[in-house]
């Protein structure tokens, strides 16, 4: 897992232009390996979900062979949740990444050791906003199920990554785990996470990236096009969905260019990490 | 040559050099006014969110709620001119001087730290990114004691009437009494510091302490000297600030001074002892190596005279 620091070189962003343009052009019309119209494509993303809302769990146990839960607690351990936070979760739907905030913060261990002020565990706020009602729906009976249902910690909010509802400056952390990449414009989205986070506030996010190591690359490349919309076929009976899942992960730009467009959006301290060899990476900065 | 070292080595472990001009606001947060032993030279009182230089902070940025609503999110983004990246170890600075107040009361923890972070005004999360989270407080104090002493030093110390054993004796207390008001807390911080992942960091720090101290003091040696002395030196400091966490003796830990004494004689009749016992190495080695050159020349003169003899 190599850590990397990006620095903000002012000279070599402009000799970057026009491909770094073009590439998000290419990323706002791009539907996997298709070419969409602009508008089109929040649709086509929103039909793809719709459809995979109630078998994503389980795809995901399947695809990954249970890793995604490793990288999940990666992200929130990376986060360093605490009493009192407000964070939000986006394109967070079924609840994976707020529901392990919630157990950090609120676990009987942490305020145990630690000297916690029950009065701001009360303030704890995690948000969780998703673009698909189908997704929020399925978290919210999963939040049923571990009898969290009714507790004022938890909101679900159904909004857009580049539109958030939520005040300037009002959030002590971000996350968006494997959504970025299904956001029309990926500048738009990290402007608005800008804006929310409050100064020194956290920006996190977990997302499939580019392998280079060679002959890792193809065996990757093998399992992603070769297995994954097979299984999306046998298992949730659409594997339109699942190509296009691994069709956008191509699309989306490699781990570098993406630290630069974060801080583009204005952040401090951007750095990756990458987990099993760049299949994904956590990207992490700070709003100063 | 090492003060130079020294502070070049400070600048690089992780707090830039823009730390060393924040200064004297920075060692007022160190010790509380209730502690002024005429250690420290500047006046105490400054707040840490005194704006210095090029404060960038919108004060109507921090506040939770601002009247914008969403739609002209984007059209608010900023067009300041950008924030060098040095700024986040400012704020890292920044936030872990607040927190050195809290310690205290909440120990060498995220929770002193979180507090520091309010009090500075920056949301808790920024602790979430420090490396090694608690160990960065410890080795921000570290750093900050030693600058201090160094500047103390600088000042104008005292130290030419008197003799190298007192001067030594002089500078460990100085600094050893920059740790009184966190006596309560020290052992957390020497667990925190002995973590096997903050080793490097710590021995570090102790050996750049070690090495201005004897700097101070007017040290001249060379090679193999320079180890031993460092060493040595190390060792009565790390043993002197042990004795204190448990010395609740009057007179502002009277009993750890004497002990430091002792120990510094200690190890100046150490180095006598070993100086005297490598003289006497040396003349028993020549007596014993006389004695048998003498033998050998005796046996080969009888030996020569026979030979000699009897070719006659």
């Amino acid at each position: 897992m190599a850590l990397r620091s990006v620095s903000r070189r002012l000279g070599s962003r402009i000799l970057n232009q026009r491909s770094f343009v073009a590439s998000l052009h290419s990323h706002a019309t791009s539907f996997g390996f298709q070419e969409v119209k602009e508008e089109e494509k929040s649709k086509l993303v929103g039909n793809v979900f719709t459809n995979v809302a109630s078998s994503y769990d389980i795809m995901n146990d399947v695809m990954s062979g249970g890793l995604h839960r490793l990288w999940k607690e990666r992200l929130v351990g990376k986060l360093s949740p605490f009493a009192g936070m407000k964070h939000l979760d986006v394109a967070g739907g079924t609840g994976d990444v707020a529901f392990r905030i919630y157990d950090a913060v609120y676990s009987v261990k942490r305020r145990a050791l630690q000297k916690v002020d029950e009065a701001s565990l009360e303030e704890t706020q995690i948000y969780v906003c998703d673009i698909n009602p189908n997704m929020l729906n399925v978290g919210k009976q999963r939040a049923a199920e571990r009898g969290l249902r009714d507790n004022k910690s938890l909101v679900w909010v159904e909004g857009d990554a580049e539109a958030l509802s939520f005040d300037d400056n009002s959030m002590d952390g971000y996350t968006i785990a494997f959504g970025i990449r299904n956001v029309t414009h990926i500048e738009k989205a990290l402007a608005e996470a800008y804006r929310v986070l409050k100064r020194g506030g956290r920006f996190l996010c977990l997302e499939l990236s580019h392998v280079e190591i060679p002959v890792f690359k193809n065996l990757y490349d093998l399992y992603s096009f070769q297995v994954i919309p097979n299984l999306g076929e046998l298992i949730a009976g659409d594997r339109e969905s699942y190509q296009y899942l691994v069709e956008s992960v191509r699309r989306f730009p490699p781990q570098e260019r993406f630290a630069s467009m974060i801080a583009d959006a204005g952040f401090e301290k951007v750095e990756y990490e990458n987990l099993v060899g760049g299949v994904v990476a956590i990207h992490s900065a700070i709003k100063l | 040559m090492y003060r130079t070292a020294a502070k070049r080595l400070l600048a690089g472990g992780g707090i830039t050099t823009t730390r060393l001009l924040r200064l004297p606001k920075l060692r007022s947060t160190i010790i509380p006014s209730s502690y002024t032993s005429g250690l420290c030279t500047s006046s105490i009182g400054g707040n840490t969110e005194s704006p210095m230089g090029k404060q960038s902070v919108n004060p109507n940025q921090s506040g939770p709620t601002a009247s914008s609503s969403t739609g002209t999110g984007e059209g608010q983004r900023r067009h300041e001119s950008r924030k060098p990246r040095a700024e986040f170890q400012e704020e890292q600075a920044r936030v872990l001087s607040a927190s050195l107040r809290h310690v205290p009361r909440l120990g060498w923890t995220e929770e002193a730290m979180m507090a520091g972070s309010r009090d500075v005004g920056v949301s808790p999360s920024i602790v979430g990114s420090f490396s090694r989270k608690e160990a960065a407080l410890v080795e921000f104090f570290m750093d900050e004691c030693l600058q201090l002493l160094m500047d103390r030093i600088d000042s104008g110390l005292d130290l030419q009437n008197l003799i190298p054993s007192e001067r030594i004796s002089k500078l460990i207390r100085i600094r050893l009494e920059m740790q009184v008001p966190y006596m309560s807390k020290w052992p957390q911080a020497l667990s925190i510091q002995a973590h096997p992942l903050n080793v490097p960091t710590s021995f570090k720090q102790r050996a750049m302490l070690v090495d201005e101290i004897w700097h101070a003091v007017g040290d001249g040696a060379s090679d193999l000297d320079w180890y031993v002395k460092r060493t040595i030196l190390g060792g009565v400091y790390s043993t002197t600030e042990i004795y204190m966490l448990t010395d609740d003796s009057l007179a502002e830990h009277r009993d750890t001074w004497a002990f430091l004494d002792d120990r510094v004689k200690d190890a100046f009749d150490l180095k006598k002892s070993i100086q005297e016992a490598k003289y006497f190495a040396e003349d028993i080695g020549a007596g014993v190596g006389k004695s048998v050159q003498g033998l050998m020349n005796g046996v080969m003169q009888t030996m020569s005279r026979r030979s000699g003899g009897s070719a006659f």
